[in-house]
């Protein structure tokens, strides 16, 4: 990178400032600035897949037929109190395996199979490689399974907070159950659910630093890479335990995010609150 | 006595005459309003008894009847709250449920359009029959398309108002008309607005419901519930969640409905009222009809020991 810059312009910088410049501009940390888009990424997908499982987890958990309701109590009340690590390790590996395993039956001949008896997969032809990007999929879907059943409670709670009278009177006018739900029901819901939502984003944010369980070199653990003490065979020691520097970074990086974030609820509050008589809420 | 009840509702500012002014529909119907002549027949009646009197032979008979509600059962579990009741009305008719507190209006107005569903009985919305399914401990309608249809002919008021708070007040009135009827999107504004002129909030339409007195709230649901053109409006004690001046404004749009001979069954505890629009009053007591008759009939010559008490207790 450094080489780019034109003589006259490094002379002019200084050698304290050309060093950092092209310190702070190596490959490892262009990648490590790269990895922030999959924390990003993470987070959007993540949420995205949280919010269609937390609807789809209400719409069943506040049915009125037992077999979807019952369903939809599960996944509710399970999820929440499974631990994200476990799940995100948990997820990715059943999801691989299951797919491991079908493929297994179709390509593995009984031959190859019996030659690595109890081994996995049963023979090479089935295994398979998740790319980085598949793997953030993976990651996106368990948050957003994780997290949807937060979300489903949120959501829950807020339908039931709609005035009953309001829904009563679109029956009354000949909407359909449909059109109620979705003219009525659900754009009243949203100002009950968006406090708890920000909350579930909030926490969507944090589990992004999971990303590194599953292979993926994300923020934190290239930064706990280039902030521990690097040796290099021609220059010795180039720096000794900087990792708190980089852990400074992230924090700061997690607060911009969070601010971001509470910026955009603001105005979503705005948006979601026209015309609601609720307290605190802007008209 | 009629006559006393013209042209009530005058806009109530410069600023409304202004807002009313520059719709030409809310400045017709506020024309009509003026000029209203007690002695024509109404402005809604006629269209009405025309589809209505061409299908049912019992039409030949003076007026045809737009509610009919036979043999009415109703309970929540233990509770019977209506024991049996027969009622209707014809075209142009305003019949009053009065009675005490639990006696069972409110179930029997919400059973005219399905929103509760009577274990026994029947009810005809202008001759037809709503087709119910299921035995005596849980019935529904049989066809939701039915249901949708005859809800979108009847006109309901609630002791709420129940506006839908995420929409302003003109789109909570062109939203069952293009919703539900899927009528024209302009046809539906320019008679909203008309409608919105004739309760006198034109100048209203684009607020949200929270931003409006619960008095302009009560006549935006009146707007909402004529905008459908209904067959029969059911008002649900519209006066009851409001303050006595507001109250006022709301009974003088209710009025002008009677005078405009609009079909109509009310819930009411004014009993003032009800002396003076009804055609038909009727005394629910426990899940029965004590008494019925015009309103001379009722409130002049009350036959009923527990009418004339009820009477008593509501200060006539
Ligand atoms: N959803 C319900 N579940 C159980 N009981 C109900 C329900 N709705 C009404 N009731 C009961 O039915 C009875 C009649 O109620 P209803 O609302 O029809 O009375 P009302 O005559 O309208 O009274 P009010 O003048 O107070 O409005 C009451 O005893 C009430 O408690
Ligand atoms: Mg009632």
């Amino acid at each position: 990178m450094l080489d780019l810059l034109p003589e006259p312009l490094k002379a002019w910088l200084g050698p304290d400032v050309t060093f950092w410049l092209g310190y702070f501009t190596n490959g490892k940390h262009i990648a490590f600035f790269v990895s922030v888009h999959y924390t990003v990424l993470a987070a959007l997908l993540g949420a995205a897949c949280a919010l269609v499982f937390g609807l789809m987890g209400a719409a069943l958990w506040t049915s009125r037929n037992p077999w979807l309701r019952w369903p939809g109590a599960v996944y509710v009340n399970m999820v929440r109190g499974v631990p994200d690590v476990l799940f995100f390790l948990f997820f990715p590996l059943a999801f691989e395996q299951a797919m491991e395993w079908m493929r297994a039956s179709a390509v593995c001949t009984p031959e190859a199979a019996a030659e690595r008896a109890g081994q996995w997969p049963p023979c090479p032809d089935a295994n398979i490689f998740f790319s980085t990007y598949e793997y953030l999929a993976l990651a996106c879907v368990s948050l957003g399974i994780v997290y949807g059943a937060f979300a489903a409670n949120v959501i829950a709670g807020a339908m039931r907070s709609v005035p009953r009278g309001q829904l009563e009177a679109a029956r009354a006018f000949g909407l359909s159950a449909r059109q109620v739900l979705w003219r009525v029901h659900l754009p009243q819901m949203w100002i009950y659910a968006l406090p708890g939502l920000s909350n579930v984003w909030m926490l969507i944010i944090k589990a992004t630093s999971l990303l590194s369980l599953l292979q993926i070199a994300d923020i934190v653990q290239l930064a706990n890479r280039l902030g521990a003490p690097n040796f290099s065979r021609s220059a010795g020691l180039v720096h000794g335990d900087w990792r708190w520097g980089y852990y400074l970074v992230l924090l700061v990086f997690y607060i911009g995010l969070t601010f971001v974030s509470e910026r955009v609820f603001a105005a979503l509050t705005r948006r979601a609150s026209r015309g609601m008589a609720i307290e605190g809420a802007a008209r | 006595m009629r006559s006393r009840l013209k042209g009530t509702i005058q806009p109530t500012s410069r600023e409304t005459r202004h807002a009313v002014a520059s719709y030409p529909s809310a400045r017709k119907a506020q024309q009509d309003h003026d000029n209203f002549d007690t002695n024509s027949p109404g402005l809604w009646a006629k269209p009405l008894a025309k589809p209505v009197c061409a299908r049912f032979l019992h039409c030949m008979n003076k007026r045809a009847t737009v509610v009919e509600i036979t043999d009415l059962h109703k309970s929540y579990a233990q509770l019977e709250v209506l024991k049996g009741i027969n009622l209707s009305a014809a075209v142009g008719e305003v019949v009053t449920l009065i009675g005490s507190s639990g006696s069972g209006k409110s179930t029997l107005l919400r059973c005219i359009n399905m929103l509760e569903v009577p274990e026994r009985g029947s009810v005809r919305i202008a001759g037809e029959e709503i087709r119910l399914v299921g035995n005596a401990h849980g019935r529904r309608p049989a066809d939701e398309g039915q249901i949708r249809r005859i809800r979108s002919e009847l006109g309901m008021v609630f002791q709420q108002f129940n506006l839908w708070s995420h929409l302003s007040i003109l789109d909570n009135v062109m939203e069952a008309p293009l919703v539900v009827q899927k009528r024209n999107r302009a046809e539906v504004r320019e008679e909203a607005m008309a409608m919105l002129g004739k309760v006198g909030i034109a100048d209203k339409a684009d607020r949200y419901p929270s931003q409006l007195s619960g008095g302009q709230q009560q006549r935006a649901a009146i707007a909402r519930a004529l905008c459908i053109n209904p067959k029969v409006m059911l008002f649900d004690e519209p006066t009851s969640a409001l303050d006595p001046e507001l109250e006022q404004e709301v009974v003088q749009v209710i009025q002008l409905l009677a005078e405009e001979g609009r079909t109509m069954v009310l819930v009411t505890h004014d009993m003032n009222l009800a002396r003076t629009i009804s055609s038909k009053v009727v005394f629910l007591h426990k899940g029965l009809i004590e008494e019925d008759g015009t309103s001379d009939e009722v409130f002049g010559a009350t036959k009923s020991a527990r009418l004339r008490q009820f009477l008593a207790a509501a200060g006539h």
